[in-house]
């Protein structure tokens, strides 16, 4: 467990030496990541200002929700975006087998080996929104309150990492995971507002099945003393079981992958 | 007693077959078909510690699967290995860490670090111990003058510079099997001779077994006193290498384009027919016994001939030999 | 007669399977993307409608305007990629771009009939969206021949604005090869500058200023806000001065700092 650790953080001094190489690129990189960001925020900002509320949410509390939702999102990439690449990257090219080769967990292997920078300025982004919501917001703060606010950020990244390793799997049969991995992916969307505003049906399917809720809205609940905000310790249980569940579903990808070969 | 033993495995895959067109593809999805292919067949050897031994074949032949397998990539559908004692595919992790593998091809380093900062990198991931690491390290670098490229990544080195450096990173953790898969391949016959005596002196100073798939006869008869020949996923010969070169190298092609129609051709002492056709005559012979260019004005003497030329023995047909002579052995055993 | 019929059937016949395997053909891309706009219109729908729930009107449109805007937004959307720049950077690095310079002046004209014709066919493929929309949706499309030729003529302005400034745009390629994050900060920005987040009438006037600078909301809201009834025909003859106005500029600086950008590639090499 130690080892795994040390050589996590073996990487990431490699990975951040090779970025600071290049530090031109590298800050333009982060620059125009921060930029994709801003016309979402920006488009909150115009519309909802100038109505009462969404939901029942007004301005500051909506772009709470979306701002958690953006630091989950963002750590997520930063952490776990290799897992997009398993087919494409390792499988097609034969460079999967390398992986399997090592006295080491190939999954392990696989994440540890590429962490992305456009990821830290989406977490970055988000991070500042949150901040700005949170000050706007006086929360009446206790040291619960910052617990669970970190333990969603937590769960939150490690739900779109679940959701990541799931869809990635299908590498294994169709060698192309990408649009599977974007299909789970892509109903992240929702979460991006107070779930309050859908029917019943996507606010389970966003508890759930796919529960990204657990990034934004139950969190910012809490915070706000909405009566959604008990459930917000549910999220690092839901996260765990998602990734439990992942892990299984990889294993059984890599006993085919075993059996057929590439 | 022997650090591999492959007993009677096989490997068959399940391919889908699938008819072209949308019709096919619908077809495919309601009523799948499969279709067998045996890529290994039964095969059985055994390994001894410190070998070096050649495993080739042609394309498809088998020997890929029959490497996977080995290695623990990939499980076979029937038999047993048993590498350093362990089933390679159940103790994957343990198996790992005694053997190296070098994909011609494929790196196993990282694309974007300096060699020196992958290495560390391996060391870490297979625990050397510093001190061992940093003598081993001194030793390879000198061997394989690698001193220069240390702080260069690997995407920024030639193919011969990649290959030792591939070497260095395979055998820095002291395994005791290395599985070279076409080390030489596209290099030139200076780096390739450079990593032919390096890969004898780890061998020969460390014990280390090597198993050397390859389609580079000059790697063979550098390295292996031993050979085994995989064909159609059987393993049709296991034995000296000199045996082979003795029996079978010496023969060769050559092939007339003749002007005009041949009666059948009576084929001179030593030679053999191998196809005669209304414009082509295609001799086998004896380069023991006979030269080409005598083959050729004696055949010149007797047909009136257009252009002619000569065949290097190659893999396939030195393994069609083989194959002929192994059943003629069967048969007459 | 009957060789005839039969002829006639088998043609049919191809072409009938034809229809299915050009949807089948873009496969993964295809089905994704519809798929994801399919996501966005839910999520757009009870957005929207949880703004307008305190109120008939925002920025001078009721809930039904809005929303219509925004389904029809949804299908003309993926028009407005950037990816020339992409484009051109796989070009410079494979050397093909030297080949096509040897005659400058067809390979922008070819580029631009290309792009046009595509986005017909680009309208059509996404017709299901569009159907989609006006199932489950509740899109109400106008009856009005006119609205739609007038949709049709000013998205054709539009896209040939949009392909220009694109044009320009690509030229960073012959600079850097960094081009990844400008080409996603671009994107993102158009997106929002073409009123494709929220409609420009709900914008503050300097905010709407900015956006009417920039000529992204020329391919998007004013197509769209044509088609939708938001800008009446009436006011036709502006909106088209104005188009071809942007047209007509862009397409000359386009081949001013296309031609700029070339010599820098021919006297420096690769």
């Amino acid at each position: 467990m130690a080892r795994y650790l040390k050589l996590y953080l073996w990487f990431w001094a490699q990975r951040l030496k090779v970025l600071l190489e290049y530090p031109g690129s590298t800050l333009i990189g982060l620059f125009c990541q921060i930029l994709t960001q801003i016309p979402g925020i920006l488009a909150i900002w115009v519309v909802i200002r100038q109505v009462p509320g969404l939901g029942g949410w007004n301005y500051n509390e909506v772009l709470l929700i979306y701002g958690l939702l953006t630091v989950s999102m963002g750590l997520s990439f930063v952490f776990g975006q290799n897992l997009w690449f398993i087919g494409n990257g390792y499988i097609r090219p034969g460079s999967f087998d390398r992986l399997l080769l090592k006295p080491i967990d190939p999954l392990f292997m696989l994440v540890v080996e590429y962490f992305s920078w456009s990821g830290m300025g989406d977490a970055l982004m988000g991070a500042v929104v949150t901040g700005k919501a949170l000050l706007a917001l006086n929360i009446m703060w206790s040291p619960l309150k910052v617990l669970a606010l970190l333990l969603s950020v937590g769960s939150g990244t490690a739900i779109f990492i679940a959701v990541f390793l799931i869809g990635s799997v299908s590498a294994f049969w169709i060698i192309n995971s990408i649009p599977v991995t974007a299909l789970f992916y892509m109903t992240h969307i929702f979460a991006r507002y107070p779930l309050s505003i859908y029917p019943r049906g996507v606010l389970l399917l966003v508890t759930w099945l796919l529960p990204y809720g657990f990034a934004s809205y139950y969190p910012a609940s809490y915070l706000l003393g909405k009566e959604a905000g008990t459930l917000v310790w549910a999220g690092p249980l839901v996260a765990a079981t998602l990734l439990f569940i992942g892990y299984r579903v990889w294993l059984f990808g890599l006993r085919h992958y075993a059996s057929t070969g590439s | 007693m022997p650090i591999i033993q492959v007993e009677n495995i096989s490997k068959v895959f399940r391919i889908s077959q699938k008819d072209p067109g949308l019709g096919g593809a619908i077809k495919a999805l309601f009523r799948p078909r499969y279709q067998d292919k045996v890529a290994v067949d039964g095969i059985n050897f055994t390994v001894e510690p410190g070998e070096v031994v050649g495993y080739i074949g042609v394309n498809g032949a088998g020997k890929s699967t029959t490497i996977k397998m080995l290695t623990g990539i990939l499980v076979p559908s029937g038999g047993q290995i048993r590498v350093l004692g362990r089933d390679p595919h159940r103790q994957r992790v343990a198996n790992a860490r005694d053997i190296g593998v070098v994909f011609g091809q494929r790196s196993q380093l990282w694309w974007d670090l300096a060699l020196i900062e992958s290495l560390n990198l391996i060391a870490k991931i297979y625990d050397v111990e510093p001190a061992r690491y940093k003598q081993l390290l001194d030793q390879f670098t000198e061997t394989l003058e690698l001193k220069e490229l240390l702080s260069v990544p690997i995407r920024n080195m030639s193919l011969g510079q990649k290959m030792r450096a591939e070497l260095v990173a395979t055998l820095i953790h002291e395994p005791k099997i290395v599985y070279l898969d076409e080390p030489t391949i596209g290099l030139d016959l200076i780096v390739k001779e450079r990593i032919r005596e390096f890969i004898k002196q780890q061998n020969r100073e460390s014990g280390t077994t090597v198993i050397l798939t390859t389609h580079d006869l000059g790697d063979i008869e550098e390295l292996c006193p031993r050979v085994m020949i995989i064909d159609a996923g059987k393993l049709i010969y296991d034995g000296p290498l000199g045996t082979i070169k003795d029996r079978f190298g010496k023969f060769r092609e050559i092939t007339f384009d003749t002007a005009g129609s041949l009666d059948p051709f009576e084929p001179p002492t030593g030679t053999q027919v191998v196809t005669q056709e209304p414009r082509k005559l295609v001799l086998r012979f004896d380069r023991t016994v006979t030269t080409a260019s005598q083959l050729a004005s004696t055949v010149m003497s007797r047909v009136e001939v257009a252009d002619f030329s000569l065949a290097e023995p190659d893999l396939s047909s030195i393994v069609k030999q083989i194959y002929g002579g192994a059943l003629q052995k069967e048969v007459s055993q | 007669m009957i060789q005839t019929l039969r002829r006639n059937v088998s043609a049919y016949n191809a072409l009938v399977t034809l229809v299915p395997k050009l949807y089948l053909v873009y496969q993964s891309v295809f089905w994704i993307q519809f798929l994801l706009q399919f996501v966005s219109m839910i999520v757009l729908v009870y957005f929207w409608r949880a703004v307008y729930l305190g109120q008939a009107t925002l920025g001078g449109l009721n809930l039904r305007q809005t929303l219509n805007y925004m389904l029809l937004v949804q299908w003309i959307l993926p028009l407005l990629d950037n990816g020339l720049i992409l484009h051109f950077g796989d070009w410079l690095r494979e050397g093909k771009l030297a080949i096509e310079l040897l005659r400058p002046l067809d390979f922008q004209s070819q580029n631009f009939v290309r792009e046009q014709t595509d986005m017909f066919f680009f309208l059509l493929q996404k017709l299901p969206l569009l159907i989609v929309a006006w199932l489950v949706f509740g899109l109400q499309l106008p009856a009005d021949p006119m609205r739609w030729v007038a949709f049709v003529v000013s998205m054709l302005l539009g896209k040939a604005i949009l392909f220009f400034f694109q044009w320009i745009f690509a030229c960073l390629a012959f600079y850097t090869t960094d081009v990844s994050g400008f080409y996603h900060a671009l994107n993102a920005a158009a997106v929002f500058l073409s009123g494709a987040l929220v409609p420009m009438a709900m914008m503050p006037g300097w905010l709407q200023r900015v956006a009417y600078s920039f000529p992204f909301a020329q391919a998007v809201s004013v197509p769209v806000s044509l088609l939708s009834g938001i800008i009446p025909l009436t006011d036709l003859p502006r909106i088209w001065l104005i188009q071809v106005v942007w047209l007509i500029g862009l397409a000359g600086v386009s081949r001013l700092v296309f031609r700029i950008a070339i010599r820098k590639v021919t006297f420096q090499g690769g």
